[in-house]
């Protein structure tokens, strides 16, 4: 038997640093923020911000400064993400306004509808779908080449999903006629047009042409997909029509915050899907142990070891939700329950989500030790097998 | 023929902005509530303009359609961030924390306005307001409920439920036993929001004790209205979850079919899934639609 080794990575978005922000909102860069840009770029060894900081100093930030800022947020995640020691890491979306809004602002077909409650005094965007979407052109190939042309890790690039799009969206387009007293049929068949017409033309055309572009791994997301239990086949069908003919890609998908029972078996309909990379740590204990009474957030994992032609799993093993920094052996036991229970070869390793609520001190505390108890995974296991030997 | 609008109305963008600004420490509870008087008193007037039947206040202090009920409870609290049904937005699902939950007060104006006219008032159903505590809806409605009836003025009082219709015709029974510990104060109606009544109208729905039973008609298909239906309909012809905007005379058309006595027309749930200004003109096409159907009514 070969060693063990597991793979790390991120799987999404990172706060984004004060000094951004305020730049594009227009708000003044304070002098504490500009030390907290250099105190960074110290931290992850990265040359050349004196462009950065000079430009932060600015009393007005132009046109082409707000450029030069996009991309040295972009360079900072990804160097944090590198710096952390993942093998597989992005920018944490640092040009993205937010999954939702980053699509819709790209393609054709929706207008912003306002304002909505998300629970309390959290609000979002929504916007309609009035025609048939579309993109004039792929709209992550530039952020994509960025990056390419300045790492040495492999990049994972996310796209937000067609279910995600769909149910996050009004709709005003597919089943706008005789939606009064419709049959159940109808408005399924409405909401079926309108999914799949956004993976064939909104999100395969912009995936593959950053799969065109060098890309090798490209991961949906889909946070909304459980939400309507009885459209998961739906939502894999849309998977396999947001990937159907790019080639020579490795494809994954994320889910998170979801009943994962509902997953199955539809995802085993999932068309040369490598990986599903799921959240477990939020639900799981603090205490220490590899026994099943330990891990009570990764009970969904035996969803996996009753079919064994599943995807992989990308094991979720930071909680993005607190602040609470998870200690090395804590990742590492996560890891070994895991494998023990799949097999290592059927486990890689990544946050539940992605980090963006944290900030960067906790996020890079976290993922440092997500990759140092990965390390602490793989000599337990390999103790193990060499000890059985 | 009514038309009125029960449930959550949602904030316009001047209070979403205070409200954040107030999480943020920008602003002030006193300014939150000035602009929370600005966007009831404009709610009132659309209502008014729209020529709405019966006033509702929007429940513009509710954070969710249990919170202000939980707050005042003792034995009830706010639990865990719960997706609303298949929304993406959430709730504090109601846990308990004793057998027999009870209402310490009944809520003050600020939950329940005084209105310039007649008014409906919204709460929600006390199978919803029980659901996942463990505690029979009767123990709910008798504890908590009914003292918050027994202290209200209200033309109607529209109970919300929007769990019955996922969970099937089997929690009927429970329902049934729990509005007849809520009889003897203001008229009820019991509105099944956001899903497919069929199952539940097959099973007795209609012979609930309530005045009125209300069908989401987005989700529920007309020919499921049982024959004979003798209760005020609370007919959900205008999509909250939707921002497409109805036609009038498409709404009062098919009214006209449902072959129904007593109709009022109604969102078919709480108006704030769908922003401001979008609620604002699917009331005034919810007038628009009891004025046409009314016309060809008297014609």
């Amino acid at each position: 038997m070969t060693d063990v080794k597991f793979e790390t990575r991120e799987i999404g978005s990172l706060a984004k640093p004060p000094w951004r922000v305020k730049a594009f909102a227009g708000r003044p860069v304070e002098e504490g923020d500009v030390a907290e840009a250099e105190r960074w770029a110290q931290k992850l060894e990265l040359d050349g911000t004196e462009e950065l900081v000079e430009t932060l100093r600015r009393e007005e930030i132009g046109k082409d400064d707000l450029r030069l800022v996009d991309d040295w947020s972009s360079r900072y995640g990804l160097a944090l993400l590198e710096r952390a020691g993942l093998d597989v890491v992005y920018d944490g979306e640092q040009r993205r306004t937010e999954m939702y809004d980053h699509v819709i602002r790209h393609a054709r077909g929706f207008e912003q509808r306002g304002t909505v409650r998300s629970f309390d005094n959290k609000y979002y965007s929504k916007a309609a779908c009035v025609e048939e979407p579309s993109i004039d052109g792929p709209y992550d190939v530039d952020e994509y080449r960025f990056l390419s042309a300045r790492t040495d890790h492999r990049l994972k690039v996310p796209f937000t999903g067609p279910y995600t799009i769909v149910d996050w969206s009004y709709d005003e387009h597919y089943g706008r006629h005789g939606a009064l007293g419709a049959t159940a049929e109808q408005r399924a068949g409405a909401r079926r047009r309108f999914m799949l017409d956004v993976a064939e033309r909104v999100v395969r055309p912009n995936a593959a042409a950053v799969v065109e572009a060098g890309c090798d791994w490209i991961q949906i997301d889909e946070p909304a997909l459980t939400t309507r239990p009885d459209e998961v086949p739906l939502g894999v069908e849309a998977f396999n029509k947001s990937v159907e003919g790019i080639p020579s890609a490795r494809r994954s998908l994320h889910v998170c915050f979801s009943d994962y029972s509902l997953l199955f078996p539809h995802v085993l309909e999932l068309d040369d899907c490598f990986e599903l990379q799921l959240e477990f740590a939020n639900r799981d204990s603090h205490e220490l142990g590899t026994d099943g009474a330990d891990r009570p957030g990764y009970e969904p994992l035996f969803l996996f070891a009753d079919h064994e032609d599943a995807p992989n799993v990308g094991l979720g093993v930071l909680d993005i939700h607190t602040n609470f920094v998870e200690p090395a052996e804590l990742v590492r036991d996560r890891i070994v329950y895991a494998a023990e229970l799949l097999g290592p070869e059927r486990v890689s390793v990544n946050p539940d989500c992605g980090l963006r609520t944290r900030s960067w001190d906790v996020a890079y505390e976290k993922l440092a030790n997500m990759v140092e108890g990965t390390r602490l995974a793989e000599e337990a296991l390999n103790r193990a097998h060499a000890g059985s030997r | 023929m009514q038309a009125f609008a029960p449930g959550i109305h949602p904030r316009s963008e001047a209070l979403v902005q205070a409200t954040r600004d107030l999480d943020r420490g920008r602003t002030s509870a006193e300014a939150v509530d000035e602009q929370l008087q600005r966007d009831l008193d404009e709610l009132v007037r659309v209502q008014q303009e729209a020529g709405l039947d019966l006033l509702a206040d929007g429940m513009l202090r509710w954070q969710d359609l249990f919170r202000p009920l939980l707050e005042a409870s003792d034995g009830l609290e706010p639990g865990p961030l719960t997706r609303f049904l298949d929304t993406n937005s959430f709730y504090r699902a109601p846990t308990a924390t004793s057998a027999e939950p009870r209402l310490r007060e009944p809520l003050d104006e600020r939950y329940a306005a005084p209105l310039p006219s007649s008014r409906i008032v919204t709460l929600p159903s006390p199978y919803a307001l029980a659901h996942g505590t463990g505690i029979p809806a009767k123990v709910v409605a008798a504890g908590v409920l009914k003292p918050q009836l027994d202290a209200l003025e209200a033309e109607l009082v529209v109970l919300g439920e929007p769990f019955l219709a996922r969970d099937g015709a089997g929690g009927l029974d429970e329902l049934r036993e729990a509005l007849d510990a809520l009889a003897g104060g203001p008229p009820l109606a019991l509105q099944i929001t956001f899903g497919d009544a069929r199952e539940l109208l097959e099973n007795g729905l209609a012979e609930l004790p309530v005045e009125g039973i209300g069908v989401d008609f987005y989700a529920t298909h007309a020919g499921d209205l049982p024959q004979g239906f003798d209760k005020l309909l609370l007919a959900g012809v205008v999509d909250a979850r939707s921002s497409a905007l109805e036609e009038p005379q498409e709404i009062a058309d098919f009214v006209g079919r449902l072959g129904v006595e007593r109709v009022a027309l109604v969102p078919n749930g709480d108006l704030q899934y769908v922003s401001e200004p979008i609620a604002r003109q699917k009331l005034a096409r919810l007038g628009t639609a009891r004025t046409a159907r009314a016309k060809e009514t008297a014609a």
